[in-house]
């Protein structure tokens, strides 16, 4: 069979698992984490659209999530707006604010940028925990509504229910990557792809780097303040402890995990990123320890990260495997 | 009002000078080697965890407590280069800042580990307070500055007074060349972290004294470090002493007149406005 | 976790075993309390107090109730001063561990997270010493609270700092915090009836620890005295800061923190003539033997003394028992509710309180201690007098927030 056509049918096995997930995953508890990691998929395919692509880490990408869920929560909450367009509008706030943040910390390279994202998520949440008139501070802001039920003839899609709300995540999860497949295999992500390889050599090209890097770095927080979005709609409260700098190197750490610059990485780190905590709770005390001691030892020895490490293992046993009947 | 700036920037002044503590040990690491060594933070809580642990323990002083950390902080320096920037050193510069991130995850858990999640605070027989017209100076904040000042000074005789200074400032101009002049790189490498983990260390211990030591700590010491970085040049050690100092009052002055609550803000606007209009820095080289 | 933490899982592990030797009954009893992060001060006290009291009714037989003997067992949960982990850890212990009976609650935050659905479920919730007035305030009928709300005690002491002579003072505090706000209103209106003025209003975060610019702010104004509204450990760096920058001027403060507490952030004479206006929690001189007994034990037991408000938690207990005993049964969370609604204070109970209408709470479930100035000197705080107030009064004025 020719690769293509595996890897469409591979595909195709997914989608249908995916659509079928809530017959075969029952337990509230468990459908509560893979919508969560569905929204972390979100969340890290931005990320790996600056970080893997582009080679520019940035830690703030907790910080836009955010912005993002802040932004769709007091739409919502404070002004009655319907929570179709908050959740929509949720992205496009974000969007903006990382204009304003990219415009001076994209002109500086690798270590300086990543230090001041740091600084911005910083910044963000000092400000959502101060500004406490508008946010609620640390005690945060209750009763965030579900978007309303949608009515299609006799089909109702209740998002109310964890099943509903579990096929909204799986299609932002879906759109997020297929955005940045369409981004990677477009000139864009030529020149993203280069400007990780060689940046100096593009710019003596001619390219104006710093639009493409601007780009991304705009697009991937888009993202953020989409997870952002249908995170707090999802649990109902929100605080800004789930926007701390420390969930900003958690989605650093699915990136790499997963697999810099590929597609399907960011979805296996994510789900790594959300369910390995859950595993770990007895030794919660060592899971820092651990999550550090991973990332390290990834870095030295597989800085490509484990999908590309499964996938050249797996071409070799079937390489192997096609030599045998000679 | 005069009375009140001058007490506000003395305030800062002890604060600074721990500020560009931190900020030296991250300059010299990053000047001589191009890391950015995120861990440093971490690292420095661990000197001021063990600073507290061995005056408590052994039952001796604060400095000789802090001069002892400060040699453990030095093994760790040691033990960070070789197991962990060393195998990336010659990889993209961004593994081994997500290795400086993943070593901050580890030391800070470690950290945790070891020393529980209660705060710290390390407590010194230095008490006095002097009133100098009008301004009080409290003697602890005095001996944080002048120890700030003797540990740089120091390093910066070390740097451009000695054979092993030499070495360190040619690897920094220009590592290859360095190389075929017969430096030993991995030495350098060694010393340079050795020597920036002891500050580190140091730094904890004041910070313990004069403040705190928790979780999380770290992480806002290293980001300030960074920050008095950009201000004052990346791999400038006049520019770690100035920035540090200029960080320390302006958050200080800032809190006083304008708004305490957004205090730690300040930091990080400083960065964005260097970054904006003069990226390399008050003292950096165009 | 903490050695505190593992003597109690271990302790209540032990009397678990005994407890299903003798074939009798479990009453299972759910702290929700701050075990780490800034609200331990408050939370890991009130936690190893309900353990002791439980420990203590178990070795006297037990709760005996309608023909059947109760063994109580204790599981504690941290919520870590987190409002979204007090609710999982909620959910967990009425979900997952059947517990109908929810005791602790040491920090607002968290608390009032809970405190928004707890009538929704079928269970009972008591809480300890978080001071925020709309607990209490909405009329929840299966809430409780053994401390009174935070501007109770604050209008007492504005009474007493004008007495004293004050007329200009400065506040620093964590005022975006609700009950610290609460308590400088009443401060201040009574206050102002004594012909004061309030200066100047600074604000810290909780876990903050540089006050330094504030403290010289207000230093500038050269106000009578300084009114600090915080957590224990920020208290202590403001009480440590102030010295530091030569400032005399009296301290007043609304803490509830132990001298252990203090003593590890400041010198015992950097916090001599500072007073705490507080409810007239545990101070041997201000109460009576029950106060001593605790206070003895719950030292021998966990080699630290208690914090002054822990006793809101181990009362709680007690107040549990005797509702327990009055319904007959323990296996109907709104029988017991309807006896707690009507119990007197417990004979066991250690703070001192002050019945409003014959019953230990009042018709918004709210219970009242009389409230104390309590001064530092020469490294205990001493109980100096009582801070005069009217439960009653305040009782009426709460039931009229309710919309």
């Amino acid at each position: 069979m020719s690769r293509p056509t595996v890897r469409a049918m591979g595909l195709a096995v997914l989608v249908l698992a995916a659509l079928a997930l809530p017959l075969g995953v029952t337990l509230p508890y468990f459908q509560h984490l893979v919508i969560l990691a569905l929204i972390w998929v979100v969340l890290s395919q931005g990320q790996n659209l600056i970080q893997g692509f582009t080679g520019y880490v940035s830690i703030a990408q907790a910080g836009f999530m955010g912005i993002g869920a802040y932004s769709s929560t007091l739409l919502s909450v404070k002004l009655g707006w319907p929570v179709w367009l908050t959740m929509a509008a949720a992205p496009g706030v974000t969007a903006v604010l990382a204009v304003l943040a990219g415009y001076p910390s994209l002109r500086v390279k690798g270590h300086y940028f990543a230090i001041v994202t740091l600084a911005y998520n910083m910044v963000i949440f000092i400000v959502l925990m101060t500004w406490s008139s508008l946010t609620g501070g640390e005690a945060g802001i209750s009763n965030v509504p579900r978007p309303p039920d949608i009515a299609i003839g006799v089909l109702v899609w209740d998002l109310d229910s964890r099943v509903g709300y579990y096929y909204l995540a799986l299609a932002a999860a879906a759109l997020a990557t297929l955005l940045c497949a369409l981004i990677l295999h477009s000139r864009v992500g030529r020149v993203l792809v280069a400007i990780r390889q060689n940046e100096a050599l593009i710019e003596a090209a001619g390219v104006h780097s710093w639009r493409y890097k601007l780009l991304a770095f705009v697009v991937s927080a888009g993202l953020a303040g989409l997870a952002g979005a249908l995170y707090a709609h999802f649990i109902g409260f929100l605080n800004p402890d789930a926007f701390g700098v420390d969930h900003s190197l958690n989605a650093i750490l699915a990136v790499i995990l997963g697999g810099s610059g590929t597609l399907s990485g960011p979805v296996v780190g994510a789900f790594a990123v959300v369910f390995l905590p859950e595993y770990l709770r007895v030794a919660e005390n060592y899971r820092l320890v651990i999550y550090g001691f991973i990332l390290v030892t990834a870095t030295i020895f597989m800085p490509r990260g484990l999908v590309p490490l499964v996938a050249s293992g797996l071409r070799a046993l079937a390489a192997r495997l096609k030599r045998e009947p000679a | 009002m005069i009375i009140e700036i001058l007490q506000q920037m003395l305030n800062g002044l002890a604060i600074g000078s721990v500020y560009t503590v931190i900020a030296l040990g991250l300059t010299v690491v990053f000047g001589i080697l191009g890391i950015a060594h995120f861990a440093h933070g971490s690292v420095a809580m661990s000197g001021g965890y063990l600073t507290y642990l061995f005056g408590e323990r052994l039952a001796i002083g604060f400095f000789p407590a802090m001069a002892l950390a400060m040699l453990v902080g030095a093994v760790i320096g040691l033990l960070i280069e070789r197991l962990a920037y060393r195998p990336v050193r010659d990889a993209p510069h961004i593994n081994a800042f997500i290795i400086a991130l993943g070593l901050t995850m580890m030391v800070e858990g470690i950290n945790l580990l070891t020393f529980g999640a209660d705060q710290v605070v390390i407590q010194t027989p230095y008490r006095g307070v002097f009133n100098v017209g009008g301004v009080a100076v409290a003697e602890l904040r005095l001996l944080v500055i002048l120890t700030a000042c003797t540990l740089i000074g120091v390093v910066a005789l070390l740097i451009s007074r000695t054979k092993t200074g030499k070495s360190i400032r040619a690897v920094a101009q220009n590592r290859p060349a360095a190389v075929l002049m017969g430096v030993n790189v991995n030495r350098v490498s060694a010393i340079v972290f050795s020597v920036s983990s002891a500050l580190g260390a140091a730094a904890g211990a004041l910070v313990g004294a004069l403040l705190a030591i928790a979780p999380g700590v770290g992480e806002g010491l290293a980001v300030k470090g960074f920050a008095v970085l950009i201000l004052g040049g990346l791999g400038s050690i006049p520019g770690a002493i100035v920035g540090g100092l200029v960080l320390g009052v302006s958050e200080s002055l800032a809190a006083g007149f304008i708004s305490s609550a957004y205090k730690d803000v300040i930091a990080f606007m400083v960065m964005i406005v260097v970054l904006l209009f003069r990226p390399e820095g008050l003292l950096g080289k165009r | 976790m903490n050695k505190l933490a593992r003597s109690i899982a271990a302790a209540g592990a032990a009397l678990a075993c005994l407890g299903a030797a003798a074939a009798d009954k479990e009453l299972l009893i759910g702290v929700n309390d701050s075990l780490t992060g800034p609200g331990a001060v408050y939370g890991l006290p009130q936690a190893n107090s309900v353990q002791m009291a439980a420990d203590e009714i178990n070795a006297a037989g037990g709760i005996k109730a309608g023909g059947d003997v109760y063994k109580l067992r204790v599981i504690a949960n941290d919520d870590k001063a987190n409002p979204t982990e007090a609710t999982n850890s909620v959910r967990k212990l009425i979900d997952r561990d059947g517990v109908k009976y929810l005791l602790g609650f040491c920090c607002s935050g968290p608390t009032s997270a809970v405190a928004s659905f707890i009538e929704r479920e079928n269970a009972l919730m008591l809480v300890g010493n978080a001071a925020e007035r709309a607990i209490t305030a909405k009329g929840i009928p299966n809430l409780f609270r053994t401390r009174p709300p935070a501007d109770f005690t604050g209008a007492a002491a504005g009474t007493f700092v004008g007495k004293r002579g004050a007329k200009n003072v400065a506040v620093i505090g964590s005022l975006d915090v609700g009950f610290y706000t609460q308590y400088l209103e009443a401060f201040e209106r009574e206050f102002a009836k004594a012909g004061g003025k309030i200066v100047a209003k600074e604000t810290f975060g909780l876990k903050d620890r540089d006050m330094t610019p504030q403290l010289t702010k207000v230093r500038a104004l050269n106000p009578d005295a300084l009114l600090v509204l915080g957590y224990v450990e920020p208290s202590a760096f403001v009480y440590r800061q102030a010295t530091e920058l030569g400032m005399k001027i009296p301290r007043y403060g609304f803490t509830s923190g132990s001298e252990e507490q203090f003593l590890r952030v400041a010198t015992s004479e950097q916090m001599e003539g500072v007073w705490d206006l507080r409810p007239t929690e545990l101070t041997v001189e201000a109460l009576a033997d029950n106060a001593k007994t605790y206070v003895a034990n719950y030292t021998k037991r966990f080699g630290t003394p208690p914090s002054p408000s822990s006793p809101y938690a181990y009362d709680q207990v007690y107040v549990l028992k005797q509702a327990v005993e009055r319904a007959g049964s323990a296996e109907d969370p709104k029988k017991v509710t309807a006896e707690v609604r009507k119990v007197t204070v417990p004979k066991e109970a250690v703070m001192k309180y002050l019945p409003v209408g014959g019953t230990m709470f009042d018709v918004n479930g709210q219970a009242y201690t009389s409230n104390g100035a309590f001064q530092w000197q020469r490294g205990k705080w001493v109980y100096v007098s009582d801070l005069p107030s009217d439960p009653a009064l305040y009782s009426e004025f709460l039931r009229g927030l309710r919309k």
